[in-house]
């Protein structure tokens, strides 16, 4: 969890003036085209700001590591000897291989297989085969170590020695964390189902942008709709009058679509009641009390965008990785429960196949739309309207800004926050 | 067991016949094809996990297989509109009878994809189907799984909502 260098990702073009390309109501469509911009993005966001790894779950044991990808860099999410998780960059310090090569396991140290280095679950350099020929000491080289800080087992890391603390990236963000952490009579989420990444012929920007825009749902996924009754019919799918559920603007780019107010029934996010799963329904009431779990079991996940590539869909939970400007990967694993039996989280896992993945009811759909999104937008592009909703924002007793769930305060959110980032020297 | 050539060949036409219809998107009829116990079964991989505690692409009993079909049907599953035109060749076909009415099957198979839908990129999909036929009382062979272990079923994968 600490810091050893602050070296920095080459050089970034400061000449890109965003507030040309962002404005409150309107966003220039070569935001999501432009390889300059993408580079300056991986610069600012994704080597500068935090970013979600992985959870903790993943690596319940000392010596366990699973693989991952921050921006382009490749790392190595890993719990050490002492049982703290550290995230290191996968590259020997020698002549830069890959020091990981599974995606999951279970190691006492990382060996290089290029020349025999080996280093330390924390990064250092133990030992150097053939040390003779070896001028320097060992301390001067090492795996590169992250800062890394975990919230609610949600395990986020950082490039920047200097960026600012989890908690104020995060802000009130925090409550959505917990909402999905609190789905667990234990208060601990579960991923161990695997994950199914899906590859999208598009900017990694529209994934958290369409994942919190209900206004898209009644037309991309109108065929769902017609085949399949699910909680989105009340909570998406009404007439614009009726629909109760809600766009949000936690802050920091964070966004929500706030489903809760359209549920009927405890438990209609899981397609289920608490007559079908009677002991969950009870371990929540005794896990949080009676009046706390039954607002849970209301309420339900959060369908939330946390900035800049995790998302907490619902049951799932997401992450957004981007690959160059016109291609990004979107990997989701079923957000199982701690504590729950297993025909719980088998209805979890089933869930979210329908919704999730190349293949399902919904995201199938997805893709191909934002994939038409990114061929529109080459060439010359245009600007692109987000002004919808602009006129009925109102904040709420809970201090967030929301408008109607299909309103762009999400989008203006992200955006807007995006800016801000980017513009940052 | 063994069995005749002629049995052979029934199945392999029934793997053929199969492919044609999932090839040129005539659901209903490739729906025909299924029995009541239907599994349609996509894992990461090899599929050496328990469904039960593992995510799969797609795990539709016959039931979600139905709705898959429908929502086919509707004509606004965006991500087959228009559908991708498509062949695939099946070969390396053994087969295997598990009891007097019953076949389990192994093929490898390459499905050419045209993405018509966006990228008007050709997709090649390389993999292995395991089927369990059975011949029904009035003589016809249905499928009651098709396991589909892409080659790389675990890696990251475009839109698969046709019948893979």
């Amino acid at each position: 969890m600490n810091v050893i260098d602050n070296v920095t990702h080459g050089s970034s073009s400061n000449d890109i003036d965003y507030g040309d390309l962002i404005e409150t109501d309107r966003i220039h469509g070569s935001l999501y085209t432009r390889d300059d911009i993408f580079a300056d993005e991986l610069e600012k966001i994704f080597y500068s700001g935090w970013v979600f790894v992985g959870h903790a779950s993943e690596i319940p044991k000392k010596n366990d590591y699973v693989r991952r990808t921050i921006g382009q860099e490749p790392v190595v999410m890993l719990r050490n000897k002492k049982g703290d998780i550290n995230v290191l960059v996968n590259r020997c310090a020698h002549r830069g291989n890959m020091v990981c090569v599974h995606d999951r396991g279970s190691a006492k140290f990382l060996k290089c297989l290029y020349h025999g280095w080996i280093y330390s679950l924390d990064g250092e350099l133990l030992d150097v085969p053939s040390p003779g020929g070896f001028p320097k000491d060992k301390s001067e080289l090492r795996l590169r170590s992250l800062r890394t800080q975990s919230y609610q087992g949600f395990v986020f890391a950082s490039f920047n020695e200097n960026v600012i603390s989890l908690e104020e990236h995060l802000g009130r963000a925090t409550e959505l964390l917990d909402r999905s952490a609190h789905m667990s009579p234990t208060g601990k989420i579960d991923l161990s189902a695997g994950w199914v990444r899906q590859k999208f012929s598009a900017n990694w920007k529209m994934l958290p942008e369409n994942d919190t825009d209900g206004y898209h749902v009644d037309f991309v996924h109108s065929s769902f709709a017609k085949v399949i009754s699910s909680h989105y019919d009340s909570a998406i799918l009404e007439s614009e009058a009726d629909l109760k559920s809600q766009t949000k603007d936690w802050g920091s780019g964070h966004t929500e679509l706030y489903l809760s107010p359209s549920y009927e029934r405890p438990l209609q996010w899981l397609g289920s009641a608490p007559d079908r799963f009677p002991e969950y329904t009870a371990d929540m009431k005794s896990a949080y009390g009676e009046e706390k779990a039954d607002n849970i079991l209301m309420e339900g996940p959060p369908h939330s965008a946390i900035f800049p590539n995790l998302f907490l869909g619902e049951m799932n939970i997401v992450i957004i990785q981007p690959i160059n400007a016109n291609e990004c990967v979107q990997w989701h694993t079923p957000m199982l429960l701690d504590g729950v039996s297993d025909e719980v989280n088998s209805k979890i896992i089933r869930q979210s196949e329908a919704a999730m993945g190349p293949s399902a009811f919904l995201l199938a759909d997805d893709g191909i739309i934002s994939e038409r999104q990114q061929i529109a937008l080459q060439g010359k592009s245009d600007w692109l309207d987000l002004s919808r909703g602009l006129e009925r924002e109102t904040i709420g007793d809970d201090g967030i800004l929301a408008g109607h769930i299909s309103d762009e305060t999400t989008n203006r959110s992200f955006w807007h926050h995006y800016r801000d980032v980017m513009s940052a020297n | 067991m063994t069995i005749p050539y002629e049995e052979y060949a029934e199945i392999r036409d029934f793997l053929y016949m199969e492919a044609r219809l999932a090839d040129e998107s005539r659901y209903s009829e490739w729906e025909a094809l299924v029995d009541n116990d239907m599994l349609y079964w996509v894992p990461r991989g090899e599929g050496d996990f328990d469904m039960s505690k593992h995510v799969s692409i797609t795990s539709d009993n016959r039931k979600r297989l139905k709705t898959r079909i429908a929502q086919l049907n509707t004509g606004e599953r965006y991500a087959q509109v228009p559908v991708s035109p498509m062949r695939r060749m099946i070969s390396n076909i053994e087969v295997e009878r598990t009891n007097e009415t019953e076949y389990r099957v192994l093929s490898n198979f390459v499905l050419y994809e045209l993405r018509a839908q966006s990228t008007n990129n050709v997709e090649v999909w390389p993999g292995r189907i395991e089927h369990k036929l059975r011949r029904c009382e009035n003589g016809e062979i249905k499928m009651f799984l098709k396991k589909v272990m892409l080659v790389n079923g675990n890696e990251p994968l475009p839109s698969i909502a046709f019948i893979i």
